[in-house]
C-alpha cells in the first residue's frame, strides 16, 4: 500500500578510517600492510517499527542520535547495514532544501529538474509550475540562475517544489528554521494540509511544540537506538528526561 | 526456459528503474549543453571548432611531416577521431559526474546511472553536431557521402553503449580513487595511439611480431572506430562481421561496466 514505512530490525554502520585510503598509490601500498585501518560505528540498530499510511509520526533526539541517518534510510539514499527497510510510495525529501539545486540553471528550470528527480514528466510539472513560483513568492527572481539567490530564497524554492510533487510520504528534516516568521507560520499551513490530504509524514525537529502540534506519534532516538515510541506528550517528556534537561527548570535555574 | 525467469527479471530490474527516469536524463542532458553552451562566446561552435583544429594538427604532423601515405588524410582522420573523441570524453566527462552530483545523491534515491548515462548522451549530441562540418569536408575533399552513411546510425548506438560502458566502470571506481583521474589520463593517451585513428588498421596487420599484431587486435575499441572509417573514408557500409565484432566489444564492455557499478552503487555515499 503507497504511504507506508516499515523498518525491522534496521542498523546502520558507518566506517570510521583512522587514515583514509581514497587513492591508488595508497591502495597500492596497503597491499603490503595487513592492519585494520577503520573502525565501525553503529548510527542506528535494532530500529523495528511501522508506519500506516496518512499517519504523521515524529522524529526526535539528541545531536548525533541518528535522526538524519534513519530519515535518510527511509527516504532510500542510504541502504541498511543490516535488517530491512520497505518503502511504498512516492517519497518527497525536504532534506537539504538547497542541494538538490542547480546553481547555473534559473529557478525555473531548477523546478523541472527537481520534479523529473522526482520521477515527474515535464507534462506534470508544467502544470504545477504557476502554483509552485507563487508559493515560492520568487516572482520574476525565478528566471535568474539561481546561485544568485538568498539562502532564504533557496528555502522557499525548495519548500515550494518539495510541497507541490503530490507526495505520498514527506520527509522533513528541519527545513523550517530557515526563512523568516510568516513563511516558517505559511509552510507549517501547507504541510498541515498536506497531512490533511492523507500523506504519510515522517517530521524531524529540534522544535517540541511543532512536533507535539503536527504528530500523531513520536519516535525517540538516543544514541542510535530507538528508546520510545507512542504518544507525542510522554515522547518529549521521556526525551528530556533522557536529555537531563526541561526548558522549565533551565529557566528556574538561571532566575 | 522457465528457470530463466526471475534471473532474467532481476537483471532487467535496474532498467526498467532507468526508463522510469529517461526524462531525468534529457534534462541533465540539457542542463550540460545549456550551461556549456551558454558560458562561452563561440557557444557550440567550441564543438565543432575542437575537432577541426585537432585535424589540422595532425594532418601537419602525421600527413606532411611523417607521411603516413594516406590520401586525404583529414577525412581518414576525422573518420576516426570523431568516434574516438566521444569515447575519451566520455570516460573524462563521467569520471567525476557522481562526485559532483553527491547533493542530488544523497537527497533523492535515483538510480545513480542516470548520471554517467547523461554524460555520454550530451557528449553524444556533440559527436552528432560535428557530423555536419566532416560531411562537408569529406565533399571538398573529394569523398563525398553516400548511402554507406545510412550505416552510421547503428554504428552510433554502438558506439554510444561502448562508452556507457567505459563511463559506468570509471564513474564508480573514481568514487573509492580519487587519484583514478590520472590513470585515466594516462590511459587514453596511450589507447588513443593504438588504436588506428593516425594510421590505417593494415598497418597494425603488417607488424612483424606475432604477439604484438594479436596484442594490439585485441583492443576493443578498434571495431568501434573502423565502423566509422569504412563508410565515411573507404565509402562502404560494414559488413555482418565488422558489425558483429563491434557489438561483442561493445556490448562486453557495457556488461562489465554495468556490474562493477551496481555492485558498488550502494557504497557510492560512503566514500564521498
Amino acid at each position: 500500500m503507497p504511504g507506508t514505512i516499515s523498518f525491522s530490525d534496521a542498523g546502520m554502520s558507518f566506517r570510521l578510517y583512522r587514515e583514509r585510503v581514497d587513492t591508488l598509490k595508497e591502495a597500492a601500498l596497503g597491499l603490503f600492510q595487513h592492519r585494520k585501518r577503520y573502525e565501525e560505528f553503529w548510527a542506528l540498530r535494532h530500529a523495528s517499527f511501522d508506519v500506516r499510511a496518512g499517519e504523521s509520526l515524529g522524529l526526535i533526539g539528541h545531536n548525533g542520535s541518528g535522526k538524519s541517518t534513519l530519515l535518510k534510510m527511509a527516504a532510500g539514499v542510504l541502504k541498511p547495514t543490516e535488517g530491512k527497510v520497505q518503502v511504498e510510495g512516492r517519497i518527497s525529501p525536504m532534506i537539504e532544501l538547497a542541494a538538490g539545486f542547480d546553481p547555473d540553471l534559473t529557478g525555473r528550470d531548477n523546478i523541472f529538474l527537481n520534479g523529473a528527480l522526482m520521477g515527474h514528466s515535464k507534462r506534470e510539472m508544467t502544470a504545477k509550475l504557476g502554483r509552485i513560483i507563487e508559493f515560492s513568492e520568487l516572482g520574476d527572481f525565478i528566471d535568474q540562475p539561481v546561485k544568485n539567490y538568498s539562502s532564504g530564497m533557496y528555502a522557499r524554492l525548495g519548500f515550494a517544489i518539495a510541497a507541490d510533487v503530490d507526495p505520498e510520504i514527506l520527509i522533513i528534516d528541519e527545513v523550517l528554521a530557515v526563512g523568516d516568521e510568516r513563511f516558517q507560520a505559511k509552510c507549517m499551513e501547507r504541510i498541515q494540509s498536506i497531512r490533511k490530504g492523507g500523506c504519510t509524514i515522517f517530521y524531524v525537529s529540534h522544535g517540541m511544540g511543532s512536533v507535539q502540534s503536527l504528530c500523531d506519534r513520536v519516535l525517540v532516538l538516543h544514541h542510535g537506538a530507538l528508546v520510545f515510541d507512542g504518544e507525542p506528550a510522554a515522547a518529549v517528556e521521556r526525551y528530556r528526561e533522557l536529555q537531563g534537561f526541561t526548558p522549565d527548570t533551565a529557566q528556574a535555574r538561571t532566575a | 526456459m522457465v528457470a530463466a525467469g526471475p534471473g532474467v527479471t532481476a537483471l532487467a530490474a535496474p532498467f526498467t528503474a532507468l526508463w522510469r527516469f529517461r526524462e531525468l536524463v534529457g534534462l541533465l542532458v540539457a542542463r550540460d549543453l545549456k550551461v556549456r553552451y551558454k558560458r562561452s562566446v563561440l557557444g557550440m561552435g567550441w564543438t565543432l571548432l575542437n575537432p577541426l583544429l585537432q585535424m589540422l594538427v595532425y594532418t601537419l604532423v602525421f600527413s606532411t611531416i611523417m607521411k603516413v601515405g594516406v590520401a586525404q588524410f583529414p577525412v581518414f582522420l576525422l573518420a576516426g577521431l570523431l568516434p574516438w573523441t566521444l569515447i575519451s570524453v566520455s570516460v573524462t566527462g563521467a569520471a567525476h559526474c557522481l562526485i559532483n552530483n553527491q547533493g542530488l545523491i544523497r537527497k533523492v534515491a535515483v538510480p545513480q546511472m542516470v548520471y554517467p548515462l547523461s554524460v555520454v548522451a550530451s557528449k553524444l549530441v556533440d559527436l552528432l553536431l560535428s557530423l555536419l562540418p566532416l560531411a562537408l569536408l569529406a565533399l571538398a575533399l573529394g569523398r563525398p557521402p553516400s548511402l554507406a552513411w545510412l550505416s552510421l546510425v547503428p554504428t552510433l548506438a554502438l558506439a554510444a553503449i561502448f562508452s556507457a560502458g567505459l563511463a559506468l566502470l570509471f564513474a564508480s571506481l573514481t568514487v573509492f580513487y580519487r587519484d583514478m583521474r590520472h590513470l585515466i589520463d594516462i590511459l587514453m593517451q596511450v589507447w588513443f595511439y593504438v588504436t588506428p585513428v593516425l594510421y590505417p588498421l593494415s598497418f597494425l596487420e603488417k607488424l612483424p611480431y606475432r604477439w604484438l599484431r594479436g596484442a594490439m587486435l585485441l583492443n576493443p575499441a578498434t571495431p568501434v572506430v573502423r565502423l566509422f572509417q569504412l563508410p565515411i573514408y573507404e565509402g562502404r557500409a560494414p559488413g555482418a562481421a565488422e558489425f558483429g565484432q563491434a557489438a561483442v566489444a561493445a556490448f562486453g564492455v557495457l556488461v562489465v561496466g554495468v556490474l562493477v557499478f551496481l555492485r558498488h552503487e550502494d557504497d557510492h555515499i560512503h566514500h564521498f
